[in-house]
């Protein structure tokens, strides 16, 4: 038997929880109720406070109105662009801060640092400078080499973390036979921290998904636009109905939603990595 | 440290290393420090956006203007307060959240997964959520007010509210990542002490404060410098919910910069705000050292 005293603590503990879970998911809860409900009644009669399942169809409607599949298509190819580019240079500087000792080792620990602490727009206006010189303004390649900036560091961390504890001996046979260090990193070391490369393919993946600063700045031809710039310039309009608007947040939203989730550790460890180390 | 992989064996592997850490750093120099330099440099100049790649040198005249400028101290207050508010909001909220959860009970899995929605939302659709959340003639909460007898409020465009309501939206964003840093450290309390202290008769607030406090507080330290900086760095939710507003009650450094440079075409004056803004940064990342060494020399002592 639970003594009164006990009960009292538990009681407080359930509505704790209670109240903390309403406060975080509410959000996301009345997105899902807005993308679905009858537009009369979101801004005249009060909205109904739960989804409507039967006006799945009119969202889908109304979706068609809005370039959502340009957009996330642009979205893709700049978060996969991104994902590739900062996987390769954060293993290899993942495998040379891994195994080496080397001069300027920790200059290098401190300029990862840095890049977590400098803010993005402080580098907006000179790399506005440098990407009209170089063509890359309006492009999607310049957006994604200056998102790459801020996610390789994240990368390297998560990546280096995972070497860390793959035993040396593993890769010192092939070394002894004159396999070339490169090939060790490929052909040894990535195949053993696959679980790592996916939560650093992950991360940057999503960094890449969600950048807004960048790519409002430098792409200024809509056709260019991802998701996040795109719902955007909803704000202050008033033509496109709520529902759509908060239709195409939600599928814009349950990716990241869903990978934050499986690998929410993971992305945890790579980001405090960085700072502890540094 | 893998020790054990920092053998080298020869001269010629000395040289083996820089393979690997020469292209990832030289790619950091060109899209990462070069640019940084290249900011401040601009701070020092007149460039103006028409012409970026060209503009003189006016030594410290951006920052000259930048003191008399009472824009720049509302800025400066607006930042320091949002950033203040939201790691001591944001970090109690997120240990509160960490410490109910820790236990298991019926339903964690789920709660703990909802719990991390307001982290898991990418800015621009939690700031679309939010304003219409608060918006003032049709908005929930406004509808809730209204209900309660109290009226309707300008959540983003007057200036009482405004901060706070961005406010909660960046809490709401921040809190359960540090319940997550925070869930990482309670989950490496060995259950062994805690049980130990009950035996000797410690209740659970002292147990608390004695054995599982002075455990998390690198964790929560470690958050709270991550959220500082993040507050720093911030600019789609805040751009998103007020554009700066009302009365650049909202308006932070960094959302100022990017005004300055393509609103008011002034590259250099927006330069001489970030400059403060990095100077922010480091400012917070030093404190942060510092307090991490003093750690591990009590540590080691």
């Amino acid at each position: 038997m639970m003594t009164p005293r006990k009960l009292a603590v538990k009681a407080l503990r359930y509505t704790l929880i209670g109240i903390l879970v309403v406060l975080a998911g509410f959000p996301v809860y009345w997105m899902a109720a807005t993308a679905l409900n009858v537009n009369s009644q979101l801004y005249g009669t009060g909205q109904v406070a739960w989804p409507q399942l039967q006006h799945l169809p009119d969202l889908v409607t109304e979706l068609d109105n809005v370039p959502i599949g340009r957009w996330l298509f642009n979205t893709l190819l700049i978060a996969s662009g991104g994902t590739v580019l900062s996987l390769t240079l954060g293993a290899l500087a993942g495998y040379a801060l891994s195994r080496f000792k080397f001069h300027g080792r920790g200059l290098v620990g401190f300029l990862l640092f840095m890049t977590q602490v400098v803010p993005e727009a402080l580098i907006l206006v000179p790399l506005y400078a440098m990407f009209i010189t170089f063509g890359l303004l309006n492009s999607l390649w310049g957006l994604i080499l200056a998102n790459v900036g801020f996610s390789l560091p994240v990368a390297c961390f998560v990546l280096k973390g995972a070497m860390d504890a793959v035993p040396y001996e593993i890769e010192e046979s092939a070394i002894i036979d004159n396999c070339p260090r490169f090939s060790v990193l490929t052909m040894i070391i990535l195949p053993l921290i696959m679980p790592s490369i996916a939560a650093a393919a992950v991360v940057s993946f999503f960094a890449g998904w969600n950048e807004f600063l960048f790519a409002s700045t430098f792409l200024m031809d809509r056709t260019l636009w991802p998701a996040s710039v795109g719902l955007a310039s909803f704000v202050g309009q008033y033509e496109t109905p709520m529902s759509a608007v908060l239709g195409a947040a939600l599928v814009f939203s349950t990716p990241a939603i869903v990978f934050f989730l499986l690998i929410q550790r993971k992305i945890v460890a790579g980001l405090t990595a960085g700072a502890v180390k540094g | 440290m893998s020790a054990s992989g920092l053998r080298s064996r020869s001269g010629l592997v000395k040289l083996l290393p820089y393979a690997f850490i020469l292209p990832p750093m030289i790619y950091l120099m060109v899209f990462m420090f070069w640019p940084l330099s290249r900011q401040m440099y601009m701070s020092l100049t007149n460039t103006r956006i028409v012409n970026p790649n060209r503009g003189r040198f006016i030594g410290l005249g951006n920052y000259e203007r930048l003191i008399e400028d009472p824009a720049f101290y509302v800025s400066l207050k607006a930042t320091l307060v949002y950033t203040v508010l939201t790691v001591i909001i944001g970090v109690a909220l997120g240990v509160v959240a960490a410490l109910a959860i820790d236990r298991p009970f019926k339903g964690r899995a789920v709660a703990r997964a909802i719990l991390l929605f307001g982290w898991a939302v990418p800015g621009v659709a939690a700031s679309l959520i939010w304003l219409w959340m608060y918006n003032e003639r049709s908005g929930v909460f406004n509808r809730i007010t209204e209900l309660l007898g109290l009226g309707r409020f300008s959540w983003l465009t007057s200036t009482d509210y405004a901060l706070g309501s961005v406010l909660a939206v960046t809490v709401w964003q921040v809190a359960p990542f540090v319940m997550l840093v925070v869930l990482a450290a309670l989950q490496s309390v060995p259950q062994e002490v805690r049980e130990a202290a009950r035996i000797d008769g410690a209740d659970g607030i002292s147990t608390f404060r004695a054995v599982t406090l002075p455990h998390i507080r690198p964790s929560i330290q470690l958050a709270a410098l991550l959220v500082a900086v993040w507050s720093i760095r911030r600019f789609d939710i805040i751009y998103l919910l007020t554009g700066g507003g009302p009365l650049g009650s909202t308006s932070t450094l960094v959302v100022k910069l990017r005004q300055t440079a393509f609103e008011g075409h002034e590259l250099g004056m927006a330069s001489a705000y970030g400059a403060v803004g990095l100077a922010l940064a480091l400012m917070v990342a030093a404190i942060h050292y510092t307090a991490e060494q003093r750690r591990m020399k009590r540590m080691s002592r």
